[in-house]
């Protein structure tokens, strides 16, 4: 039983910077990953776009076929918060979109499966602990610290035994 | 920074047609991306003009389709067939192929996404907390087929432009909770 | 004046004295800056040797102050004169008041007579921090030792001090060992002594 597929985290220009995958079937290699985090990423401005009211954030729940997608965007980096500007250049009006950007970290999950946003929030946890805190970390690169993956691991293995239990 | 062309339209929102209700707008779109209808019910904010907001969301489900056939994780992605099983990025999927998606909610708005397989596309548009509605959209393809396809004056791939279609439509949209 | 109650009551507003404050600093915050300390110095040095010694410096003067405080705090202008005397002062008062608990153990060194060790299997100054393959053996708790050399070199009894990693059985993480090599006039002062 594998409730969480994989995880991603997406950096604030959209660049990949973390992928795990939880033994599904559909593993991605590097180049696939790294594609899909960057169209993720304009996806994610493009729905702030398409809003029908003002201070949409993106995309935080996508429900497919066979998945769920949940997505939380951290409020560090980029812009914080969605705005609209207009200039007006030889009688022309030019309006200006700009999406909130942060560094972005999704799951994969089986359809329906409940308490993710937790679940994002305590991996928020350990990335700001054992990334941000780590002085070998160079921000926006990829991630490659050995105390958040041992964490990450047990936290995922914390909340499968919690779905059981449930 | 994303620059989305030059407009002399004025962007103030025009009067909604109804009101009090969850639903915000709805798109129909046919296989080449043709916007057939598009109805507003509440919509305060508006970024582009009509035909660029049209482009826009076709482009977002479109390129949400071909994602969510790519991250798949139930089918196994076999190397030698990979172009016919789950595609590549970008490259169009059949209606019905592939692992597709129904809806996705933002803090702001929930969409909703239904696919025939003729390939028409009825997006609907509603408050975030709405729940799951693709009864609703079979509704909505019923009432199409019942006004629009068999009303011998309209021409298949044409704007549909139905008094009864629409009427029926607001109606049962003004239903939904 | 008869007491109103247990608590002393002060008349004056000026006369209540100063709250002692919290004595507890922010993880977080410490992390950071010492995450920030690290990063300075590595722009500074070209190889791992060399900031290593710059991260000890750093410690080295921590260490020298904090034996000036707490000899004054503790133990009335006193200072320990004999070596376990002094071991187990760092490894007790220095420890709590640096960490907030005592370290996990003091040790002789087996093989060497002029050796001892304290371990500790979660330092906190690594806590937050995974070493990249490439710079091998490096250890942040460098930091650590330039404290303990410190704390040592300014009592009066010189030595070297090293931290390493240390891979322990039936633990994902390997614990720090801050190892203190004494130099020999210290160990023959000892053994005058007696």
């Amino acid at each position: 039983m594998a409730a969480i597929y994989s995880l991603y985290i997406i950096n604030k220009s959209g660049g990949l910077i973390f992928y795990k995958d939880y033994g599904s079937a559909g593993r991605m290699d590097t180049n696939d990953s790294l594609r899909v985090a960057s169209l993720w990423h304009s996806m994610h401005a493009i729905s702030q776009q398409l809003s029908p009211t003002v201070g949409c954030l993106g995309i935080e729940l996508l429900e497919a076929d066979t998945f769920d997608l949940h997505c939380f965007q951290s409020l560090t980096g980029g812009y914080l918060n969605p705005f609209i500007y207009l200039f007006i250049y030889k009688h022309t009006r030019y309006w200006f979109f700009l999406p909130s950007t942060g560094t972005k970290l999704f799951v994969v999950c089986e359809p329906g499966t409940q308490h993710m946003e937790g679940l994002l929030k305590v991996i928020y946890e350990l990335y700001t602990d054992y990334v941000l805190k780590n002085p070998f970390y160079e921000m926006e690169m990829p991630i490659r610290c050995e105390l958040f993956d041992i964490n990450l691991s047990q936290a995922i293995q914390k909340d499968r035994v919690a779905l059981l239990g449930r | 920074m994303q620059f989305f062309g030059g407009s002399d339209i004025s962007p103030s929102p025009p009067a909604p047609t109804a009101s009090g209700n969850n639903a915000h707008m709805m798109y129909v779109f046919n296989r080449n991306g043709v916007c057939l209808l598009y109805r507003e019910w509440n919509r305060p904010l508006h970024t582009l003009n009509a035909q660029q907001d049209h482009k826009l969301m076709f482009g977002l489900l479109f390129s949400l389709k071909s994602l969510t056939a790519k991250m798949d994780p139930t089918s196994f992605e076999n190397h030698e067939m990979c172009s016919l099983d789950k595609g590549n990025l970008g490259v169009p999927q059949l209606p019905g192929q592939g692992c597709s998606f129904h809806s996705f909610r933002t803090n702001t708005y929930k969409l909703s996404f239904m696919e025939t397989p003729s390939g028409l596309k009825i997006i609907l548009i509603t408050h975030p907390k709405t729940g799951d509605l693709r009864e609703s959209l079979k509704y909505i393809y019923n009432l199409y087929v019942e006004y629009v396809v068999k009303n011998p004056i309209y021409t298949p791939g044409a704007p549909i432009r139905c008094e009864l279609f629409n009427t029926s439509l607001d109606q049962y949209v003004r239903s939904i909770s | 004046m008869i007491g109103v109650g247990k608590i002393k009551q002060y008349a004056n507003v000026l006369e209540t004295p100063l709250s002692k404050g919290k004595q507890e600093v922010s993880l977080s915050a410490f992390a950071f800056l010492f995450s920030e300390l690290v990063q300075y110095n590595q722009t500074q040095v070209d190889n791992i040797a060399e900031l290593e010694r710059r991260l000890e410096d750093a410690g080295y003067s921590v260490g020298a102050r904090i034996l000036e405080l707490l000899c004054h705090r503790d133990k009335g202008n006193r200072r320990e004169t004999r070596l376990l005397g002094i071991l187990s002062f760092v490894h007790s008062t220095v420890w709590k008041v640096l960490f907030g608990k005592v370290a996990d153990s003091l040790e002789k060194g087996t093989e060497h007579e002029d050796e001892y060790m304290i371990s500790e299997k979660e330092l906190l100054v690594n806590r937050f921090i995974s070493i990249p393959k490439d710079m091998g053996t490096f250890n942040c708790g460098a930091f650590v030792a330039g404290i303990v050399r410190g704390v040592l070199d300014s009592a009066g009894f010189p030595a070297v001090v090293t931290a390493h990693f240390v891979p322990m059985e039936g633990q994902q993480r390997p614990r720090t060992t801050i190892l203190i090599k004494f130099a020999e006039e210290v160990l023959r002062r000892e053994a005058r002594l007696g």
